[in-house]
């Protein structure tokens, strides 16, 4: 019964809300929302009568479960049951995704190995957090993780802003060709760069280069590997700005590189922001190089993948459960900082940036 | 137009301004190239000469006892030792399955990625196409919804891997041993998942589906934002179930959309590698074709040319299943 009101409670409320503010929406006059409106309004009634009817009929509810009067009312009114369905469906979707964050949370703050699933607030311990401090070098690895991030990030927004730009705003021979020859990189799997890079960084093809373990031999994979989604999205916002603004700018006596980073960047700071964010994210994330282009240790420049790796690998010898969850759980913090903060841009940016491929 | 431009520096001199008097004279294709250049530059070194100096590298042989990275050139002698399994004893996992046993599939690169792929891009668009169906809805608390669905997308592979590890690792695993929720007691899953080819492969999928359905879902709810809402009015009027509603109206538009999703997650899906390694599962027990690249290059026995070989074999059937989805694709298109 408690569900059941709940629920009911809950529609008639929102239903309340959309009439409130369609009929803000409808004293402004516009005739499409008049409609809307209409339905709206007998959607309401709809529903003011089915309560009625049920209050009614209690003599009957009384005589049958809740589950059977739930699904009564739910055969003379779908539209509930698709509501049911969606709230299931949400609280689903939402705790499948949270609760490993929040067994970790729960592994990090307890001592010893035994779990609950809700641990007890006195048991707390969240001297694992000041642990993985001690046990590795956490501070410089995620120093080296957003080192990492953020010169790979401001790297591909130069390059790729140049090369937006000109396959944006520029007819030349050859640009689909040169467009096509870069969309095809991000195909190929990064082993199939890797042993030659390898060799290039270890100093077996030149002497005289030598990156391994040092922020150079992840910085370059890393670009090369996301500027392709980069340049694809900044080409195309820089190709929405209209041609007669970077003309008056031109006239104004800018130079042609003056114009791309005076009128065009800025107008385009929206798409600028969505390929940063993402080539962060997926520079902070990634794997595969992090893992095999350092020794892993944290001064050789190796980001939180050495730290986390080091920790769950010695775990043979000194079991740290808590403090890997602890260290996982720190690693996470910008990266979720930065879906909150950057959402509708993430957003914009995977699905443009995906589609427009 | 170009050359009347800079008139202000005209008068100056210096290597500033004689280089963007440089820049300004420039055809429109000479400053099109010009620009690229830094970008083509760097793509060129860390791209497109790696690429074609591995396929340079899989056509010569392994030189396992000598100096050089690689013996004389065979040719394509490395493709066909690795796919006629001759290769196999000298390779940390085989290509192919050696027989058609479930032991035997979960043990070879290609059947293992395969397997990897197909479950876990099935299961991404089923659910992912579910959280779409959610987040297109009007509703308070949307917005948090939606960063909740996100956040797995947007965190490292290592710590999606150590989640999963700690779900999995004997004894203190909330799946295993005595917990409440143990699989093992339920007979699902072995004594140690993170050892066995079967547990380890689907603890991989799991953590691949909850990481990245996320994706799927905002290619979706795109696709499902492009609908024209006046259609769902026109068919309710004509008295369409929502069934009718979601088969007729949505699905073949959302089709082609899904069907772009399904085809990055497949590609994505091809390379795994990272949660192999992050879960603790590693490439011996679940060798995936990305694993087995490295797993030959880093071995006992130095593969050079038989791990150049696989990597592009793996590009060569990503290629073959890009493939299969452009036909797929286009035949949607031309319906």
């Amino acid at each position: 019964m408690t569900d059941d009101r709940d629920s009911n409670g809950r529609q008639t409320d929102s239903n309340e809300r959309q009439t409130e503010s369609e009929a803000t929406d409808q004293t402004s006059g516009t005739t499409d929302r008049t409609s809307e409106t209409t339905d709206c309004t007998s959607e309401t009634t709809d529903r003011a009568f089915r309560t009625d009817g049920m209050g009614a009929g209690t003599d009957a509810e009384l005589k049958r479960g809740v589950l059977q009067r739930w699904i009564d009312s739910t055969i003379s009114d779908p539209q509930k049951a698709y509501r049911a369905m969606f709230y299931v469906a949400t609280l689903f979707f939402v705790v499948t995704t949270m609760f490993p964050f929040y067994w970790m949370l729960v592994v990090a703050v307890t001592e010893g190995s035994s779990y609950a699933l809700v641990p007890s607030l006195t048991a707390v311990d969240v001297g694992s957090f000041r642990e993985v401090f001690v046990r590795i070098e956490f501070a410089r690895y995620m120093f080296n993780s957003l080192f990492l991030a953020t010169v790979t990030t401001v790297l591909v927004l130069v390059l790729a802003s140049l090369a937006g730009y000109v396959f944006g705003r520029l007819e030349f021979p050859g640009r689909r060709p040169l467009m096509l020859l870069i969309l095809a990189i991000s195909y190929f799997p990064p082993a199939a760069f890797f042993l030659p890079l390898f060799q290039l960084f270890t100093g077996n093809v030149f002497p005289w280069v030598e990156l391994y373990n040092t922020p150079g031999a992840l910085i370059l994979p890393f670009s090369s590997l996301f500027m392709p989604l980069s340049i694809f999205i900044l080409t195309t916002f820089y190709g929405q700005i209209p041609d007669g603004l970077e003309d008056a700018a031109r006239v104004e006596g800018t130079t042609r590189l003056g114009a791309l980073f005076r009128v065009i960047v800025p107008l385009s700071a929206p798409g600028v922001a969505t390929a940063g964010v993402l080539t962060f994210i997926a520079v902070y994330n990634e794997f595969f190089f992090s893992f095999l282009m350092t020794d892993g240790g944290a001064s050789d420049w190796a980001p939180i993948v050495g730290g986390l790796i080091q920790l769950q690998r010695a775990g043979q010898f000194e079991v740290t459960y808590s403090v890997m969850a602890a260290g996982s759980i720190i690693a996470v913090l910008p990266v979720t900082l930065l879906v909150v903060i950057a959402q509708e841009k993430i957003v914009s940016g995977l699905t443009s940036g995906a589609l427009k491929e | 137009m170009a050359t009347e431009r800079p008139e202000g520096l005209s008068g100056q001199t210096g290597p500033y301004a004689r280089f963007v008097r440089w820049m300004e004279n420039l055809t429109e294709t000479q400053f099109a190239y010009f620009l690229l250049t830094p970008a083509l530059l760097l793509l060129g070194v860390v791209a497109f000469w790696p690429l074609l100096s591995t396929f340079r590298l899989s056509l010569f042989a392994d030189n396992i006892t000598g100096v050089g990275a690689v013996g004389e050139f065979v040719a394509f002698e490395n493709y066909l030792a690795i796919l006629s399994g001759e290769r196999n004893a000298l390779m940390p996992a085989p290509f192919l399955p050696e027989t058609l046993t479930v032991g035997a599939l979960f043990e070879s690169a290609l059947t293992v990625t395969l397997i990897f792929t197909v479950a876990s891009v099935i299961f991404e668009t089923l659910i992912g196409f579910g959280q779409a169906l959610v987040l297109d809805q009007d509703f308070r608390g949307r917005r948090w919804v939606r960063v909740a669905i996100i956040i797995p997308w947007a965190i490292p592979i290592v710590v999606q891997g150590m989640i999963f590890y700690l779900f999995f690792a004997p004894d203190i695993g909330i799946f295993t041993g005595n917990s409440a929720l143990s699989l093992q007691s339920l007979g699902l899953i072995s004594g140690s998942p993170l050892q066995t080819p079967q547990d380890s492969a689907l603890i991989v999928i799991v953590a691949d589906i909850w990481k990245t359905t996320a994706f799927m879902a905002l290619l979706i709810l795109a696709g499902l934002q492009s609908v024209n809402r006046d259609l769902y009015d026109v068919a309710e009027v004509a008295g369409a179930s929502p069934w009718q509603r979601f088969k007729l109206i949505t699905l073949p538009v959302v089709l082609p959309t899904v069907l772009v999703a399904m085809l990055f997650r497949t590609i994505q899906a091809m390379r795994v590698y990272g949660i192999i390694e992050a879960t603790n599962v590693g490439c011996n027990t679940l060798p995936s074709l990305s694993c087995l690249v490295v797993t030959s290059f880093f071995g006992g026995t130095r593969l050079v040319g038989t791990a150049a070989t696989v990597a592009f074999l793996t590009a060569a059937i990503i290629g073959l299943v890009v493939t299969v989805y452009i036909v797929f694709y286009a035949r949607e298109d031309v319906e």
